[in-house]
């Protein structure tokens, strides 16, 4: 039975075509991907993302559970504030991706992506024992609104909001009386935020952000162009570039893991290995040279030898030419920016060329 | 739309100009692929048979592969629409057929597709 958020029927007043996504019935546009894309880049948009998993993992031995579980040291996080990271299985391959907020002593939110809320829930609940820890989902009682643009936090500001979170942190908060919270996240490589919101007030909310951003140019966006600009700003995608038998050193995220924590997590001997001699195959971003369209799983070719495959693939609105994630198994030294390869299309090779991550620049940081 | 089009379940369709055969895709087609984004066409020469690929078009989302309505040889491209294949979006734009073919205009295989009126009802 494919679900549907407590939006559903403004997408389709809105006039959204709709598509099945991960078990949800989802916006994919509302008029136009390309269009959404560059009211995103150029105003706000306004984006359901409800499909998102929510967990709340509290109890007394919640940071030490939470420090099993994943590559970051989530003792250094402060109240209120987030942090990516990944959860792994005991090889280092990624479970799922997420980003856990300390809401306050003991407690902790986890965002989750749809599609795998219910193996990270089993994966928890299987490294749960001998910590005094609990699991609550809380998936089915809040909406999930991602408002995103460079007009995003005025529009937030425009209704009230005097003190927005920096980025990366999340806030108890309160707009058109409605009690709720916000982040300063998102997935397009723009500022803006995210706002938990209980399911009751979901359709309020929507309408009045909209009328409220009306003045900024706001529009609703579908997971189109939600996947167009994560892909700009290289943002992993779950299921193409992240899965089960990729670690986080293969996937680029090295950043994301700790090189100082001491207490053991799930796949730390592969990934700390990794760490310091490179994982089997390697992330890498390029652009077309043609005007043809790289997609998810077409092969990757570097002097007549298949040395890779395509991940994510698609066209960039904001450069106007065509860019990709590709894992290559050799190491980086060997495809360094600026070297050209190959994609295989329909049977043909079409050159492309290694280019620097995130390929628009990011504009979130503050 | 052009009333007289024949269409196929698939989405192509094929209309009689002059003695040869413009050769397409509907327009319920091109909404439901959204923006279009790429357009790959054969070269002038090729002959295909009836259910045969012959192009590929690409919007945002994904590829997909056009088949001949009926079997013919290319005689002209529609290069305006692969140097700009956006146009295929633009309701003013008028030129939206892809190839146009030379064809015997075999019956059975022209019996086989839809009127327009026909399709829309298949598809809505």
């Amino acid at each position: 039975m494919t679900k549907q958020t407590f939006l559903h029927e403004k997408h389709i007043e809105l006039g959204a075509k709709m598509v099945d996504f991960a078990g949800w019935n989802m916006p994919v546009q509302y008029t136009s991907i390309i269009e959404e894309h560059k009211t995103v880049r150029e105003n706000v948009g306004l984006f359901d993302v409800s499909h998102m998993g929510e967990l709340i993992v509290y109890g007394e031995d919640a940071l030490p559970f939470l420090n099993k579980l994943v590559p970051q040291d989530i003792s250094k996080l402060v109240d209120k504030k987030a942090i990516y990271c990944q959860l792994p299985n005991k090889n280092g391959g990624l479970i799922d991706d997420l980003i856990i907020y300390k809401l306050e002593d003991n407690k902790y939110l986890i965002i989750a992506n749809a599609s795998r809320v219910d193996e990270d829930l089993n994966w928890m609940t299987r490294n749960k024992l001998g910590f005094n820890a609990e699991i609550d989902n809380i998936s089915h009682k809040y909406s999930l609104i991602a408002v995103q643009g460079p007009k995003a936090c005025d529009l937030i500001m425009s209704i009230g909001e005097n003190y927005l979170p920096p980025f990366f942190s999340i806030k108890r908060s309160e707009l058109f009386n409605i009690n709720l919270w916000i982040s300063r996240t998102g997935y397009t490589g723009e500022d803006g935020v995210e706002i938990m919101v209980k399911n009751e007030f979901a359709e309020y909310l929507w309408d009045k952000l909209l009328e409220a951003g009306k003045q900024y140019g706001i529009k609703p966006i579908g997971l189109g162009a939600r996947d167009t600009l994560r892909l700009e700003a290289a943002l992993h995608l779950y299921g193409n570039d992240l899965d089960e038998n990729t670690t986080p050193i293969e996937a680029g995220l090295s950043w994301s893991v700790s090189k100082t924590k001491e207490e053991d997590y799930n796949g730390k001997e592969v990934i700390m290995e990794q760490l310091k001699n490179g994982g089997k195959k390697n992330l890498i971003g390029f652009k077309m040279l043609d005007k043809s369209i790289a997609r998810h799983e077409y092969d990757v070719y570097s002097n007549g030898e298949k040395i890779g495959i395509v991940t994510s693939g698609g066209v960039s609105p904001t450069r106007g030419d065509n860019i990709g994630l590709a894992y290559i198994y050799s190491p980086l030294d060997k495809f360094p920016v600026g070297s050209t390869i190959q994609i295989m299309i329909r049977e043909k090779l079409h050159d492309a060329e290694i280019v620097k991550k995130p390929f628009v620049a990011k504009r979130n940081k503050v | 739309m052009d009333e007289n089009m024949l269409c196929t379940k698939t989405h192509e369709y094929v209309l009689e100009k002059d003695g040869n055969y413009e050769v397409g895709i509907t327009d319920y087609a091109i909404n439901q692929l959204g923006d279009i984004v790429f357009l790959e066409l054969p070269d002038i020469g090729s002959e295909f048979t009836k259910g045969e690929v012959f192009a590929t078009i690409e919007s945002v989302k994904a590829a997909s592969e056009i088949y001949m309505p009926i079997s013919g040889k290319v005689i002209e491209i529609n290069e305006e629409i692969v140097n700009s294949p956006e146009l295929l979006n633009d309701e003013s734009y008028e030129n939206k057929w892809f190839i146009k073919i030379e064809s015997d205009g075999d019956q059975v295989e022209l019996a086989d597709l839809l009127d327009y009126s026909d399709y829309r009802e298949e598809v809505e």
